[in-house]
């Protein structure tokens, strides 16, 4: 994805709105960096082999609604894809491609 | 309010609409195919409502959004139809017969003149949060377009959600990102409005017996809906606790109406066949899952209904007449409800196991105008409609009301409504402003 530099303007006018909107809160902070590092780990589980929710939640130590909620994430934004069944449950694997894993969180 | 603050000059509608879900939408058509300029306001990022995330509709079970995405279509490409979304209706105050109606656009940080919804910024973007309009089961992210089908496809960012780190507007393509960009208050001048806010549910947690609290696989009706849908969150019916694949389905009716305990003591209307219909659409997608709807009685009321009705029970859902008494949740994720049934009088308080459960909350008025609008809600909360024989028809000249606002209907009834109200809206203005040339008629013979 091409990036471009931002404009004295438009640095300008995102400061504007960063004072308007109080600053980044500590919550936020906390919560991009929580996701940052479970979809890391995510990843990283999957590229060994394809798993299910509690698989996932089991071996990262996280509730398996929060598993499967980043796995629904991935999966919309294309980085993850259904993989079977095993049992009652999906698994789930990577999608292999350059900008899926230059995308993934 | 104060009148005409900041005055919208450029554009005065014959008729505005509250609301952009199927009632406002079919509103706001039936009047601009009769030559009238409307003014469609939407609250959230796209005209829609309800009905686009639903998965199919009774008792047909035509695809929802296949009925819905046509009218989202006719309404943004009339001509006689200006929609503003993202914009709330903050109150009307009538002054001489001319509704002023006080609207926020509130701020979306992208240029829609510029914006060509190619989702780049969304894509780019690194903070991820619950989508409400997923039910909080799916992803979304700071800034995007509201979901595939949306109208207007227009990014939108939330500042509630922003990180604040440029980087959609390095990728915009087309420099539409504006941070800089503020909420302004408009007043808009009309002839006539309709009110077509829809509704909400009432919460989950309403009946703490029901320990919705305590378990992810308590769900909404509307849950439900999002889960059946193929462009759902998950693509498929799975549980929202663990992504198991369900294989026991309960619906519990009456779980948030037909209660004068939490203050909704009138019936819903739609949760019977809506329930009937997604048992039907599990039978489907979950063949040899076990579908029990938990009734008090069956109000099939409408065209084809009691067939359809009939139908459920051909493909084997099962119904049990009685009222769940609490749901409590076990193991794995699975709950235990305690029912109470007219079956069986051996054995009429049972346990019973499923691993999801489905609640008919009750259907509650979206937008509470009273105090803001000269329009006066009835017992219930909804609009009153004082006239049995114009049921559109409020207490405020002029204000004409379409669909749940009015109180809780099906879809048919409401797109019915929907054309009655501008109907109505149609006559009023017709006798308003006859009744205006001859007075201005008279003054030029008398002067």
């Amino acid at each position: 994805m091409a990036m471009k530099t931002l404009t004295a303007q438009q640095k300008q006018a995102l400061a504007t709105m960063r004072e308007r909107i109080g600053g980044v809160s500590e919550e936020k902070k906390q919560h991009a960096k929580q996701l940052k590092a479970a979809r890391k780990a995510i990843v990283q589980l999957l590229t060994q082999k394809p798993a299910t929710a509690p698989e996932i939640a089991a071996a990262l130590n996280m509730p398996s609604d929060e598993a499967l909620w980043h796995l629904t994430g991935m999966r919309k934004y294309g980085h993850v894809t259904e993989a079977g069944e095993e049992g009652e449950y999906l698994l789930y694997a990577l999608v292999a491609t350059e900008e899926a894993a230059a995308t993934a969180h | 309010m104060t009148p005409a603050t900041e005055q919208s000059n450029a554009y005065r509608p014959d008729a505005l609409v509250v609301g952009g879900g199927i009632a406002g939408m079919q509103s706001a058509l039936d009047l601009a195919e009769q030559g009238l300029k409307v003014m469609l306001v939407e609250r959230g990022p796209s005209i829609g409502g309800h009905m686009i995330s639903l998965a199919k509709v009774f008792p047909t079970l035509d695809c929802a959004s296949c009925i819905t995405a046509p009218k989202m279509s006719a309404s943004s490409h009339h001509d006689n139809i200006k929609i503003l979304v993202n914009t709330e209706v903050q109150g009307i105050q009538t002054i001489g017969g001319v509704h002023h109606v006080k609207l926020l656009k509130k701020a979306t940080y992208v240029n829609f003149d510029k914006c060509i919804g190619c989702r780049l910024c969304e894509y780019a973007c690194d903070a991820e949060y619950p989508d409400p309009l997923e039910e909080g089961l799916g992803a979304r992210r700071a800034i995007g377009v509201a979901f595939t089908n949306a109208i207007p496809q227009k990014a939108v960012l939330n500042p509630e959600l922003c990180a604040t780190c440029g980087t959609c507007a390095r990728v915009c393509p087309t420099d539409a990102i504006e941070f800089d960009q503020q909420s302004e208050t408009v007043i808009v001048q009309t002839d006539a409005v309709i009110v077509a806010s829809g509704f909400a549910l009432n919460s989950l947690n309403v009946k703490p017996q029901y320990n919705a609290a305590r378990s992810r696989n308590i769900v909404s009706a509307l849950t439900m809906e999002r889960l059946l849908a193929p462009h759902g969150p998950y693509g498929r019916v799975l549980r929202p606790s663990d992504g198991k694949i369900p294989s026991s389905v309960a619906f519990v009716q009456c779980a948030g109406s037909r209660d004068a305990s939490i203050g909704v003591s009138y019936c819903s209307r739609v949760c019977c066949m809506y329930a009937i219909k997604q048992a039907m659409l599990l039978s489907g997608a979950l063949p040899i899952a076990d579908i029990t709807i938990y009734y008090m009685d069956i109000r099939a009321f409408g065209k084809g209904y009691e067939q359809f009705y009939q139908n459920a029970k051909a493909m084997g859902v099962n119904f049990v007449r009685g009222k769940v008494a609490r749901i409590d949740p076990v193991d794995d994720g699975d709950l235990s409800l305690h029912v109470e049934t007219t079956e069986d009088p051996e054995n009429f308080l049972q346990e019973r196991r499923h691993d999801l459960v489905v609640l008919a909350q009750g259907m509650l008025p979206e937008w509470d105008m009273s105090g803001t609008t000269p329009v006066q809600r009835a017992a219930d909360g909804f609009v009153a409609t004082p006239m049995l024989t114009s049921p559109t028809v409020t207490t405020a000249p002029g204000i004409f009301v379409a669909g749940v606002a009015a109180g809780p209907k099906d879809i048919v009834d409401t797109i019915a409504e929907a054309g009655a109200a501008a109907m109505q809206v149609s006559q009023y203005l017709y006798q308003k402003r006859s009744a205006n040339v001859t007075e201005s008629q008279s003054a030029v013979l008398v002067g």
